[in-house]
């Protein structure tokens, strides 16, 4: 019974996870770049939402696509002004330069809403106890937003025009290039997805939480874990990554104590780097 | 008679001007007080190292506008980030770069663990509220004092006072910092002198979205009362994982886990009935109520005394001491917080005292500052309050 509790809380948390962290890998698959900058995105997206929620009134489902939306637009603003510029430096320089990105986002952040934690205008509700396993109905809307969303973005890249021209230029760049495929518009498209998919996971972590200018911040590192450990590229990848994760480090309780839990995602990096360098899934985008 | 050239006289005039001069040049080129304050503007300690920055800031204008002091007061301000790394990078810069004599501010014990050494290696004094009994036992050659009680004081007061609540069997759940064993260590101590016991304790790690499962560990040996050892970004997802669990439990928690502006962001049936307790102000002492004047407020908290305490114990050192070191500093505090002096309660006030060539003895905002051997207080009053409706309501002070 514990076990099948540990597994359920890896379960919600790893779902949670997902979604940045396909925000994450899809940035790599079509820039070839890990974007820190996800962090302070993710950030924004959790105070878009808290503004929509808070001040506007609007219930959860609105607030989540404004979180979508503007962190997407803010996504879009910074590759067109910093990153593109960066990109031709090579990898580093663009890792790197997203580093301190983020840091001047989420300055940006603290100086509009300051540094004191703020919470959602949501009611709190008690677990379900379903055959002595505890849910809680946040999480399990958490979890089925989270599936729906990643549900609408593989049909996107599976049956959309749009979507196909993305996943062709993760594929292979210079062929997409040849057969008339406008890289610049999907890096903008890209851009735009992956931050919305990052600032709708800030809130998603701040609805069970609450939320302040760091809230992107801590959670970057587990995220980064479930894409490599998906393989960095990958999108179903960064699913499994995120779930493999998530369980895992609720796993770990049996035998370590809750101190060392995050260590176990980063053990889970080193072991799958090790055996399988390009991760679970490989890097293929899709 | 000799007649006086025009030379003889402006030699003269230059001469008496000179001599005139003197006592000023001496004072305006007495060294001055290079402060670093280093405190929490962002991360969990964020919402307390501004109002600290504030009390400590108010006291220097006090002190400067007095021109009581005679030397000039040069402040630098760093953001520690409640970050140990951050913390050491920005003291290496106060120290090498700014030049400061004393560091004052750091709020987590694990940031004050990592600055301290780097404090007394160059000989700077430092000053903190982090309370973690491990730091006032390090090497520190005296270069450090606290204002905050330690583990010890806490842990047994806490103790005490949960054991007065009717606990008898306590659960502890708290986040791994410097504090986590000591007081997990006096807390069984009251416990068992008090016919209960600590049944379970789980420490877990800051920055997760959720303690579910570290929950369900903590409750597995059936506590009836619990001891909540965390920082506000993680005591408030516990108390949230509380709730939807349906614990229903007495609950404890550090005030600075809960202040009213944590208590504002979760639903006020989450926080209902939880207990905190603080180091708390000398509210009745001369040094709070002109503490309270000088910020314009009707009350300061615990953190906020403490600072004021600093800033004019600094000032108050270094006037006795007749030099603005580090070493100055460690060799001088204790002549002016603790002895038979006449007591002040600010910095001016004993600014006045030491210029009359009084012996002074600092009695502060956050209490008497007597310091022992290893740069602890002797003692403090605690203050707790229960939270009613979301709002937090005094209880009692001891």
């Amino acid at each position: 019974m514990e076990v099948a509790q540990l597994v359920l809380n890896g379960v919600m948390a790893g779902t949670v996870l997902a979604v940045p962290a396909i925000g994450l890998t899809a940035i790599f698959a079509v820039l070839r770049f890990t974007n820190f900058a996800l962090a302070s995105h993710m950030t924004i997206g959790a105070f878009a939402g808290f503004v929509a929620n808070t001040t506007f009134g609007l219930p959860i489902v609105p607030s989540l696509a404004t979180a979508f939306l503007v962190s997407g637009f803010f996504g879009w603003m910074s590759d067109e002004f910093v990153l593109r510029r960066l990109r031709a430096s090579g990898f580093v320089t663009t890792a790197i330069g997203s580093i301190a990105l983020t840091i001047a986002l989420e300055n940006f952040v603290r100086f509009g809403f300051g540094n004191q934690m703020r919470g959602y205008d949501l009611p709190l509700r008690r677990d379900w106890v379903i055959q002595g396993l505890r849910v809680s109905p946040q999480q399990v809307e958490n979890l089925a937003i989270a599936v729906v969303v990643v549900a609408l973005l593989f049909a996107f890249l599976a049956l959309t025009r749009t979507g196909k021209a993305m996943r062709a230029v993760a594929d292979n760049p210079m062929l997409a290039s040849i057969k008339g495929i406008n890289s610049d518009t999907v890096a903008r498209l890209v851009s735009f997805i992956a931050m919305g998919l990052a600032g709708l996971g800030g809130m998603l972590t701040g609805l069970d939480t609450t939320i302040d200018p760091l809230v992107g911040f801590r959670t970057i590192l587990s995220v980064f874990a479930a894409a490599v450990v998906g393989g960095l590229g990958s999108i179903p990848g960064a699913v499994v990554g995120a779930l493999v994760v998530g369980i895992g480090e609720e796993l770990s309780l049996l035998f370590l104590t809750p101190a060392y839990r995050t260590a176990v995602g980063f053990l889970a990096i080193l072991l799958v780097l090790t055996l399988r360098p390009r991760g679970i899934l490989g890097q293929r985008a899709y | 008679m000799k007649r006086l050239s025009r030379r003889t006289v402006l030699k003269s005039a230059a001469a008496a001007t000179a001599a005139l001069a003197y006592p000023f040049q001496v004072q305006a080129q007495a060294e001055p007080l290079r402060v670093g304050i280093l405190t929490p503007l962002t991360g969990a300690g964020g919402n307390d190292g501004p109002r600290m920055l504030k009390a400590m800031q108010a006291v220097f204008d006090e002190v400067n506008k007095s021109g009581a002091f005679g030397r000039k007061i040069e402040i630098t301000v760093e953001d520690d980030q409640t970050n140990p790394e951050a913390a050491v990078r920005a003291a290496r810069k106060l120290i090498e770069v700014n030049k400061v004599s004393v560091i004052m501010g750091t709020w987590a014990s694990a940031v004050t663990a990592a600055v301290a050494p780097v404090c007394w290696e160059s000989k700077t004094f430092i000053m903190t509220v982090s309370g973690a009994d491990p730091i006032t036992l390090l090497p520190h050659q005296g270069f450090l004092v606290r204002t905050q009680p330690n583990s010890r004081l806490q842990g047994t007061a806490h103790g005490e006072f949960v054991a007065s609540l009717g606990a008898k069997r306590l659960g502890i759940i708290g986040i791994q910092a410097p504090f986590a064993i000591p007081t997990k260590e006096y807390l069984e101590a009251v416990m068992k002198a008090k016919g209960g016991a600590v049944v379970s304790h789980v420490i877990y790690e800051k920055d997760k979205s959720t303690y579910r499962s570290e929950i369900d560990q903590v409750m597995r040996e059936k506590p009836d009362f619990l001891y909540l050892n965390g920082y506000a970004p993680d005591t408030v997802v516990v108390l949230r994982d509380l709730y939807r669990a349906n614990i229903n439990l007495g609950k404890f928690c550090q005030s600075y886990a809960v202040p009213q502006a944590t208590l504002d962001t979760i639903p006020p049936e989450v926080s209902e009935g939880v207990m905190t307790g603080q180091p708390s102000a000398d509210v009745e002492g001369s040094a709070y109520k002109s503490a309270c004047d000088r910020l314009g407020l009707k009350e300061i908290d615990g953190y906020v005394a403490q600072a004021t305490d600093w800033a004019s114990l600094a000032v108050l050192t270094v006037a006795k001491a007749g030099a603005a070191t580090g070493v100055a500093l460690k060799d001088t505090v204790r002549k002016v917080s603790q002895g038979g002096g006449t007591k002040v309660y600010t910095a001016v006030e004993g600014l006045k005292a030491l210029a009359a060539g009084k012996e002074i003895n600092y009695e502060g905002a956050s209490g008497p500052c007597d310091f022992n051997e290893i740069g602890d207080i002797s003692g403090c009053r605690f203050r707790y309050m229960k939270v009613a409706k979301g709002k937090l309501e005094f209880l009692k002070l001891v």
